[in-house]
């Protein structure tokens, strides 16, 4: 499998590991939504 | 495999290069993912004008088959893969933005509920794995790796596993590509069986969220069959995941009393270090959502942003499943895989219209 080498190998250089990374840009981009930076996100 | 003896040797990339390295693969998942909700909207008008009777097929199929169709065909190029590989960290932003849609109350009480059915599916799940592993003679350790990741939450179990039990490489891809040719397949197979069944939204995502292994695969699984659905697997499969730390300290502890892994010093700081962050994150967003840190536009957006995470997944499941690859692995761990999912799924399913009754959903 050759992506999941990959992101294995990703993973130990990116300080945090990926599920920290992935909290870290969920909240901030709420912070972001919540301080009216954004102000709707359309789908 | 050159180039699989070259790399350890050369020095890791800058954090500035890798990140760049990872937008052609991002690009693509979004241009995938976009794609599919394009013919979702455009083949069923197109469909309707022209009077032909076609299916409604949602986006998230749409993007998984044209995922799939790229992967079987021409492969995904080099170029692409560290980018591709990133749709678990989509997967993870896109469950803790939808936080945002539960109330911490609807948290508890259904996690309350999906825990419980979570306890008796891995006990179950589990035992039947490791009995099974046994009657086709695999090797213990691969035996392991299958039960975790069939008990757990697939790939991430497995790879957590591995390190502390020590198990092999090739016994992890075996069990790896085992659980990811099952989870493609959940993928069209749940959706029918629920709709013959007629399964309401609320028990068929609680059995895709206690039966589908890869969170990804579990996700997609649920939003195939309705929105709400898709909440609940992932509410469920939060709570599976939420376990994996204490499965694989289990194991740990049991391979290091048979001299065949190292012995677990600390074991608060194991749990914590294998504890899924994002579970947190889901959590954090639920409470701040409940309190109306939020306002209705707000949470609106947040569901979006959610969603646009979530179609990149749903591209990334898609690109990164390579049939020819898995084929590859052998046939014994996927027949004791599949055994074992037909099993945990039919039982699951009986487990979900008990507590349906119980609970009145």
């Amino acid at each position: 499998m050759s992506t999941n080498a990959v992101s294995l190998n990703s993973r130990k250089t990116w300080l945090l590991s990926l599920d920290s990374w992935a909290v870290v840009a969920a909240l901030l981009a709420a912070l972001l939504i919540r301080a009216g930076v954004f102000t709707r996100v359309p789908w | 495999m050159a180039d699989a003896i070259a790399l350890p040797q050369a020095r890791p990339a800058q954090p500035a290069l890798q990140f760049l390295g990872v937008v052609p693969g991002v690009l693509l998942l979004a241009a995938v993912g976009y794609a599919g909700k394009l013919l979702e909207r455009n083949v069923g008008t197109y469909a309707k004008a022209h009077h032909w009777t076609f299916p409604n097929i949602e986006y998230v199929l749409w993007a998984i088959l044209i995922g799939l169709a790229i992967s079987n065909t021409v492969g995904v190029p080099q170029i692409f893969r560290s980018g591709v590989a990133t749709y678990e960290f989509w997967l993870k932003a896109g469950i803790v933005l939808l936080g945002s849609r539960f109330l911490l109350g609807d948290v508890l009480k259904l996690g309350g509920v999906s825990l419980a059915l979570v306890a008796i599916e891995i006990a179950v799940a589990i035992a039947f794995m490791t009995f099974l592993g046994r009657a086709f003679g695999l090797r213990p350790k691969l035996t392991s790796l299958l039960a975790v990741g069939s008990a757990v939450c697939g790939v991430s179990a497995i790879i957590a596993t591995q390190g502390a039990i020590e198990a092999d490489d090739e016994d992890s891809s075996f069990a790896i590509a085992a659980i990811l040719a099952l989870g493609a397949l959940s993928l069209f197979t749940f959706p029918l069986i629920g709709h013959a069944l007629h399964l309401s939204d609320h028990a068929y995502g609680l059995w895709a969220g206690l039966a589908v292994d890869n969170t990804a695969e579990a996700t997609a699984a649920g939003a195939l069959y309705s929105d709400a659905a898709g909440k609940l697997a992932v509410l469920a499969k939060t709570t599976r995941n939420a376990m994996i730390g204490f499965v694989v300290l289990a194991y740990a502890i049991y391979w290091a009393s048979r001299g065949q892994a190292k012995t677990v010093g600390n074991k608060v700081a194991f749990l914590w270090q294998k504890f899924p962050k994002f579970v947190l994150g889901f959590l954090l967003i639920s409470v701040l959502a409940t309190y109306h840190f939020f306002t209705k536009e707000q949470t609106t957006a947040l569901a979006n942003l959610s969603r646009w995470a979530f179609l990149l997944t749903f591209a990334g499941v898609g690109l990164r499943t390579n049939f020819r690859e898995m084929r590859k692995q052998g046939l014994r761990p996927f027949a004791v895989g599949a055994i074992g999912e037909v099993v945990i799924a039919v039982f699951t399913l009986a487990l979900v219209a008990g507590a349906g009754k119980l609970f009145g959903f």
